[in-house]
């Protein structure tokens, strides 16, 4: 309450420590700091030890820039979702079974150019199918989508068995979600680009203004006169959606999808979004935040295996981040915003 | 013909009678005390004008035309609003988006009007509600203490033209100089045209504001006086003994 009223005194002009306060504050805030603060660390190391730390190094960047966009579409997808206040841990199934269903039709003919679009069609009518389960029986959908997670993960093995499936389009679609554009990854710009349109959805749109009511306190919303179950739906539909095109933009990569690909992918998608800010109890978060969350994710991973660090130091690693970057916004819950 | 009426409502909840045979009129540009004990059927009376409950039996209306509240949509639309203690906002969106919620002020394609919807909610703020501490319309309601977060429902009522506020105990989390606001501002919006319903048992409140008071006991009206008429201590006599 004293900050409060020193802010106010002190306006319009603000000390250091204030600024500080109001960055910590919105609802990105502490993990840009953050993010900054790793990435400066990261690139004087990277200049001081060219030769140990090749953080610099176009082959890391590339790297980096590869393995980025997979996770970041789907926690997009599941950002929207928990800040309407849902979960699906289904993603990381779906995921796989979208691609696999794309792989099987390009494989026996079908043009990738309508195979995928199948394939976004399923991962949505996916998300439709546990929000309207969820919504109808009012269930929590912890619940309804961890049925999801092994409903589909045993259809992916019915459907194909447990052996990969070889992924060949046709150039154009290659180029198109695997090429690069003035040296980027094509599959960056599809994420940063996602971002954008997420941001524009999320932030600056009526829909999103009623994703973020309907989260913060749904009873007030639907007496307003919002119609939450259309929005969960549609947020259900989004995670869906973004989990099948991150299936596609990792099978393009990879030319081929294995049976087993999606496992955990779905808590750290969902992982990326608390760090990012993001509160469980829906109602708040940001899209800066979960793209700065998985960007936090891998820099760290990448900086790890860069230090040559054994892989269950990752694990730990992410584990800690989850868990501090919780504990701060816990703290901050009651604050966030959409704008 | 008055603007707001119930005719003869009847309101069970399974064995339980909550209202009987209640009619009460709200004029314009009136503010009537609604005044009871705890379980005189205030809560339910505020349930069914806003749409919530539905009666058993008798109807209201609104300027003589007869209402059938399905939910508070309805109620909404034929100009009433109600404002609870825990009113109907949404803590982690700004005041302005609270303001516009459901009724968002778009360009194109639905993409928000950012600046107009927050000129227009500084405006409302600073003329129509005037409550002071609210210093912009980018705060987060759920910084905002109670009165304040009264002063933007009411905003909002104001806004979109609602003709009848209804008033579900506004004062009991509020300091007493945020009373004192809430109550000038009714006062101000019935110099408007706005009536309002007072919910409450502090009888000073409403003693101060209100036009008429109707009090209730055990799910019917028991006394229904013009201010002129009655004495505080007359109303408290009813509402005690009754």
């Amino acid at each position: 309450m004293t900050e409060m009223i020193d802010h106010r005194a002190a306006w319009p002009r603000r000390t250091t420590a204030q600024n500080l306060h109001a960055l910590l504050t919105m609802p990105a805030g502490a993990i840009l700091l953050v993010f900054v603060a790793v990435q400066i660390g990261c690139i004087a190391a990277g200049l001081l030890f060219p030769d140990d730390f090749r953080y610099l190094s176009s082959a890391n960047m590339g790297i980096m820039m590869r393995s980025v966009p997979v996770l970041g579409c789907l926690a997009l997808g599941a950002g929207v979702l928990m800040i309407a206040g849902e979960f699906d841990l289904s993603i990381g199934s779906v995921y796989t079974f979208t691609a696999i269903v794309m792989a099987m039709l390009v494989g026996n003919g079908v043009d990738a150019f309508l195979a995928a679009p199948a394939g976004l069609l399923i991962g949505a009518a996916i998300g439709l199918l546990n929000g309207a389960l969820t919504l109808r029986f009012n269930l929590p959908s912890f619940i309804v989508t961890l049925g999801g997670l092994l409903f589909w993960r045993g259809a992916v093995l019915l459907l194909n068995g447990a052996v990969q499936v070889r992924f060949d389009p046709n150039p154009v679609f290659n180029a198109l979600f695997s090429g690069t554009l003035l040296g980027i990854n094509a599959a960056f710009i599809w994420f940063v680009g996602l971002c954008l349109v997420f941001w524009a959805m999320l932030h600056r749109h009526r829909f999103g203004n009623h994703v973020f009511a309907t989260g913060g306190n749904r009873s007030a919303a639907t007496a307003i006169g919002v119609n939450t179950n259309a929005i969960k739906l549609m947020a259900f539909a989004i995670a869906g959606f973004m989990a099948a095109f991150a299936g596609i933009l990792a099978t393009t990569r990879v030319g081929s999808v294995q049976p087993g690909q999606g496992a955990g992918l779905e808590l750290q998608a969902i992982a990326a979004c608390v760090i990012g800010g993001l509160s469980l109890r829906g109602g708040r978060g940001s899209i800066l935040g979960v793209f700065l969350g998985v960007m936090l994710i891998f820099t760290i991973t990448d900086v790890l295996l860069l230090m040559r660090a054994p892989g269950f130091y990752l694990d730990m690693f992410i584990a800690t981040l989850i868990v501090v970057a919780s504990i701060f916004n816990h703290g901050l819950d009651r604050r966030g915003a959409a704008a | 013909m008055s603007l707001l009426a119930l005719h003869n409502i009847n309101k069970t909840f399974g064995p339980l009678k909550a209202l009987t045979d209640l009619s009460f009129e709200v004029g314009h540009s009136e503010v009537v005390g609604l005044l009871g004990d705890n379980g005189a059927g205030k809560s339910t009376t505020v349930n069914l004008l806003s749409g919530i409950h539905r009666p058993n039996s008798g109807y209201i209306s609104v300027d003589g035309q007869r209402h059938d509240f399905t939910c508070r949509r309805d109620s909404a639309e034929a100009g009433i609003e109600t404002i609870y203690q825990n009113t109907a906002l949404v803590d982690c969106l700004s005041i302005s988006r609270n303001i516009f919620l459901g009724r968002e002020l778009t360009t194109r394609f639905g993409f928000l009007d950012l600046k107009q919807m927050r000129d227009i909610a500084m405006q409302v703020l600073e003329s129509a509600v005037h409550i002071s501490g609210i210093e912009s319309p980018d705060k987060l309601v759920g910084d905002l203490s109670g009165g304040q977060k009264q002063a933007v429902a009411i905003a909002r009522a104001v806004f979109f033209k609602r003709r009848v506020l209804l008033l579900d105990e506004p004062t009991s989390a509020l300091s007493v100089r945020e009373t004192e606001a809430l109550l000038h501002q009714v006062l101000k919006l019935k110099a408007q045209g706005v009536s309002s319903v007072l919910v409450t048992h502090n009888l000073y409140h409403a003693y101060q504001v209100c036009d008429r008071f109707v009090i209730m006991s055990h799910g019917t009206k028991v006394f229904d006086v013009a201010k002129a008429d009655t004495t505080i201590e007359e109303l408290t006599q009813h509402v005690v003994l009754t």
